[in-house]
């Protein structure tokens, strides 16, 4: 069992998701076990580590508990410094606490900025509080509780609390969960199937990934009691190959979940009987549609199929299935532990509880954040993601990765649910949010989405294999200053033709990108194509890029960071860029403290 | 060569197989443990799956060339993994593939002649506050500007030249 | 169970798809991707047709959506002729070498495009070839890559060791893009040769020797009934008949 915490007791968490380990925090993590091991603590001490705490930007992170202290951008030099100063003494190293922009004050924990104060956890309710290997961690914090309540329940009971929570899929299309679930179990069929869609395709995300890998029991106690639910004794987890941290703690944690008797036969003593299998994808994102996600487990190519009989009634090998998104399972034992009454008072009138984006690109703050479904994107741009840095102009966000859309910035206070979304030309998506400024090229991001679609539709239908290639054609020349106004009305036909005719959502969506960014910003095509601009000056061949002598002091940290050697002038004196040599790669922009750099 | 290409051997392919009933839902996961081992996914192999499973070689070959995860060819000694998810996208990751290819002359799924620089694009690693990244083998490169990826390609032996295009 | 097709009333079975009730009373839905031999594939979207059913509205690929309730079927609405004539527009631009194609681009009266052409290529991805291929029992060819690279070949793109040169791909190809010559010599298909078996009777060359050994092997047909070619062994038949009935 874990211990408690008491004052001469200090447990040390060192983040260890993704961002942290490139950041280097496994050797703070080794110096921090090597340093406790060598040298004497007054204190006793624990270390963890744990899955992303959605703050990478400032990582690797180090808190600890329970004085509640967290040290930012923690090196491997600082851990002596550590264990004598705030773990013998309990003094506070200010250098290492965060700096507030705006107040200028060292905060002592992460509760009290407005990153973190402005969200509301609850599917990364453990993240970053837990060790993901440790089933301890994950009971101690009320783990597993849902399902023993569950197991008293009816199936009948537990499909209505799902339904009365208001609960909708996490993973896109914003189904209501009970529903689907309610559905499937009026089947009549003597197999049933459990799948969770871990296989998060959306090139901008990963909070699925943070979920499977920071507090994996989450996802499979929300499966187990689906499982109650329907009738159903096998499921599987979907995973992406690549997300190898993630198949290794779901490993871990379905091993110690069976050792505990809540997998496998007779689950804690009822009726119930079933386990869980991984199954590790192949690197596709069409295998996250569902219909191609089970072809996939079946062994085949992952192309999808009509969807004209739900999977609910035949899914994976002809039998009823129930597929959901990792971030809903995550819901799903909060929802019966807390009532689904406390769960439906999160959020709007159609869409209930919180949902996790992550928040990326132009944008101060970047990482996970959970927030109640309704807050506006001004809230999560600039209340928790703290604007835009070097005090650029906010251009758009978009949403729904690349089945999404690009929401200007005149809808900044657009309350973000599933159906504004929708009704914006977007979509929820799985949840990413990507803010662009007046540095990104509208028309150059279309062109970014629609080839990755190209290359991850599966091709076997006509209308998006046939409408992405055509597009990605079109695009591609208007990028170059070689469209005509003729070719916007063309991409809308096949834009258009994609949306009713293609036979999954991924081709039936794919058009999005291209129809929002021609909806609110048809003036920047219209630069590229008549005035052969691009405004944002991105586009390579549109873009020459020059140096303003007026606000140039002559600093000369363009010419350092420029990778052609293309930019000379002495110190002090206004630079030049020497157009023969410049390929347009926009250092000297990103570099420049003054705004100097200027694209024509 | 390749630093770790391996001589195929058929015992290698027969002790993964064994591990797996002789069923076609498995035939996946045999392909990513036959590239586990080899780095690749040797035509053998395939073959080899193609025969435990009892399926048509051309089946195998078709989920082969789907999944974006296997590779026909080998690798080369140095993996350079580009992330060119949308967040680093937008913060300039077309510009270092281009740059890759300036200084070492392959495109994604490209290998130098010399078997030691191989480039391939990937979606999103997870660290997107860290954008643009590049992965060599296991090491996460985080914020790599135009000019630092030319340093990044120098510090595992790669020759820049510099007037080459 | 009855349902409306065009203002058409009609007698279906359950699970039927509407593709094969309306073919089965005269009602035509362009398809490219369908053979009766297969059923649907739902690949290429030419039969879209718009589904009224008690509570909504939809476009459905006519030749995958199985009736299991009363519906009202339109097989042509402004929406969907545009839909297809976008669907032809853009696989004439892939397959610019196929009269078919050609034919079909005129029919729908295509707007000129600006898009490249795929000069070469006649293939439209139906992946008829295929299903044909696996019925034969060989499955030597299929659809490999994916998105807009997808393509049809045998593993490797080199001569397949399945590949019984029985030419029924090149044979069900709509478009014509199966490259197949024939001469005296032998018979070339996906990159492999193939002696062929002349006709005893005729002379006719008529089948591969892989592809008799392969019949021979799969149904036990041997002897001189193998060495005939069609023509004549139906002629054949036909006078072992007219003896028999005499
Ligand atoms: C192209 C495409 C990609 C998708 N990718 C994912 C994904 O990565 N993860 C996911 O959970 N759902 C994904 N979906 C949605 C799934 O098809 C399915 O609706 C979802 O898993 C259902 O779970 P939910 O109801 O909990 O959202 C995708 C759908 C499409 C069309
Ligand atoms: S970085 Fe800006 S201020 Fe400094 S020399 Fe370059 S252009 Fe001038
Ligand atoms: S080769 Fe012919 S039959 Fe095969 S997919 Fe192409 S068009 Fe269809
Ligand atoms: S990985 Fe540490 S905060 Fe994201
Ligand atoms: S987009 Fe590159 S790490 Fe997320
Ligand atoms: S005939 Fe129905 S999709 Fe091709």
């Amino acid at each position: 069992m874990q211990p408690a915490i008491n004052d001469d007791k200090r447990m040390i968490l060192v983040c260890c998701g993704t961002g942290c380990l490139a950041n280097g925090s496994m050797e703070v993590y080794r110096a921090l076990q090597e340093q406790l091991a060598t040298t004497e603590v007054q204190v006793e001490t624990y270390t963890k580590s744990t899955g992303c705490n959605g703050w990478c930007e400032k990582g690797p992170l180090v808190k600890i508990m329970p004085d509640d202290i967290t040290y930012c951008r923690v090196t491997a030099k600082d851990i002596p410094e550590i264990a004598a100063k705030t773990l013998q003494n309990g003094e506070l190293i200010n250098r290492l606490l965060y700096r507030d922009p705006k107040t200028k004050q060292r905060v002592k924990s992460h509760h009290e900025i407005d990153f973190y104060k402005k969200q509301h956890k609850v599917a990364l309710r453990n993240i970053g509080e837990i060790d993901p290997a440790s089933i301890e961690d994950y009971i101690q914090r009320d783990g597993y509780k849902a399902l023993g309540k569950v197991l008293e329940m009816t199936p009948l009971q537990v499909i209505d609390e799902i339904i009365k929570s208001g609960l909708r899929g996490r993973g896109g299309g914003g189904f209501p969960t009970g529903q689907k679930w309610k559905a499937c179990a009026a089947v009549d069929a003597s197999t049933r199937y459990i799948i969770c869609n871990g296989d998060e395709g959306d090139p901008g995300a990963f909070m699925d990934r943070s979920i499977m890998e920071g507090d994996p029991h989450t996802v499979i106690e929300g499966m187990i009691i689906c499982a109650h639910a329907i009738g159903a004794s096998s499921g599987f987890i979907y995973v992406r190959d690549e997300y190898s941290l993630a198949v290794k703690n779901l490993g871990i944690a379905i091993n110690d979940a069976r050792t505990r008797g809540y997998l496998g036969p007779q689950i804690l003593g009822s009726q119930l009987s079933f386990d869980i299998e991984i199954v590790r994808g192949g690197g596709a994102f069409v295998c996250g549609e569902e219909t191609a996600l089970m072809a996939s487990i079946e062994g085949n190519v992952g192309e999808p199929r009509d969807k004209y009989i739900y999977p609910t009634e035949k899914g994976l090998w002809g039998q009823p299935t129930i597929i959901n998104n990792v971030e809903t399972w995550a819901n799903v034992p909060v929802i019966m532990n807390g009532g689904a009454p406390a769960f439906a008072a999160i959020g709007t009138e159609g869409s209930k509880g919180t949902k996790v984006f992550s928040l990326v690109g132009k944008v101060i703050n970047t990482g996970l954040v959970e927030v109640p479904m309704g807050t506006t994107l001004r809230e999560i741009i600039y209340g928790i993601g703290g604007g835009i840095p070097g005090g650029r102009k906010f251009k758009a966000v978009q949403t729904g990765g690349p089945s999404g859309g690009c929401i200007p910035a005149d809808m900044l206070d657009l309350q973000v649910d599933f159906d504004n979304l929708t009704k914006a030309g977007s979509m929820m998506g799985s949840g990413g949010l990507i803010v662009m400024d007046e540095h990104t090229c509208m028309v150059e991001i279309a062109r970014y989405y629609v080839n990755f679609l190209a290359g991850e539709s599966c091709g076997k239908c006509a209308p998006c294999r046939e409408g992405l290639k055509a597009m990605l054609e079109i695009l591609t020349g208007i990028c170059k200053g070689e469209g005509s106004e003729a070719d916007l009305d063309f991409l809308r036909e096949i834009g258009e033709t994609m949306q009713i005719a293609s036979l999954c959502a991924l081709g039936k969506t794919a058009p999005n990108p291209v129809l929002s960014t021609l909806n609110y910003f048809r003036d920047e095509y219209l630069s590229h194509i008549n005035e052969h601009h691009c405004p944002a000056g991105v586009c390579r061949d549109l873009t020459r890029f020059y140096i303003d002598v007026e606000p140039c002091t002559g600093c000369g940290l363009c010419a350092k960071n420029c990778p052609m050697d293309a930019i000379s002038g002495d110190r002090k004196e206004p630079h030049v860029i020497d157009q023969d040599k410049c390929i347009q790669c926009g250092e000297c922009r990103n570099q420049c403290k003054f705004d100097a750099v200027k694209a024509r | 060569m390749a630093a770790d290409s391996r001589p195929i051997k058929q015992k290698t392919f027969t002790n993964i197989l064994d591990q797996y009933p002789a069923e076609k839902r498995y035939i996946l996961a045999m392909m990513q443990d036959v590239q586990g081992e080899y780095k690749y996914l040797p035509r053998e192999g395939m073959q080899m799956i193609a025969a435990y499973v009892d399926v048509p070689l051309s089946r195998v070959y078709s989920m082969a060339t789907f999944y974006k995860a296997f590779s026909l060819v080998p690798k080369g000694r140095i993996n350079f993994k580009v992330c060119d998810g949308t967040a680093c996208h937008i913060k300039g990751s077309n510009i270092i593939i281009d740059q890759v290819y300036q200084y070492l002359g392959i495109r994604p799924g490209e290998t130098t002649p010399d078997g030691e620089f191989s480039l391939e694009t990937v979606n999103c690693l997870g660290a997107c506050a860290l954008a643009p990244a590049v992965v060599a083998n296991e090491k996460v490169h985080p914020k790599v500007t135009s000019s630092g990826i030319i340093d990044i390609i120098k510090s595992y032996g790669g020759q820049i030249n510099a007037t080459s295009n | 169970m009855k349902i409306r097709i065009d203002q058409q009333e009609i007698d279906v079975n359950p699970g039927e798809t509407i593709l094969e009730a309306a073919r089965q009373n005269g009602i035509n839905i362009p398809t490219l991707c369908y053979h009766e031999a297969f059923g649907g594939q739902g690949m290429c979207r030419m039969c879209m047709v718009e589904v009224k059913t008690a509570h909504s509205t939809n476009l459905v690929a006519s030749c995958t959506y199985p009736i299991n309730e009363v519906i009202e079927v339109h097989t042509s609405t402004p929406v969907i002729e545009k839909a297809r004539r976008t669907i032809i527009a853009l696989l004439y631009r892939t397959a610019p070498q196929s009269e078919f194609m050609k034919k079909l681009y005129q029919e729908y009266k295509c707007v000129e495009n600006q898009l490249e052409i795929n000069e070469n290529e006649r293939c439209i991805l139906c992946r008829l070839c295929v299903r044909a291929c696996e019925e034969i029992g060989s499955s030597a060819i299929s659809a490999i890559l994916r998105g807009t690279e997808k393509r049809i070949s045998t593993p490797f793109d080199e001569a397949s060791t399945v590949c019984i040169g029985c030419a029924a791909c090149a044979n069900i190809c709509p478009t014509g893009a199966i490259e197949l010559s024939q001469t005296p010599a032998g018979r070339t298909i996906w990159n492999r040769t193939f002696a062929v078996v002349t006709c005893q009777r005729c002379g006719q060359a008529f089948a591969t020797r892989e592809q008799l050994d392969y019949i021979a092997q799969h149904t036990g047909i041997k002897g001189s009934e193998s060495k005939l070619c069609d023509d004549c062994r139906k002629k054949n038949l036909a006078a072992q008949i007219e003896q028999y009935a005499q």
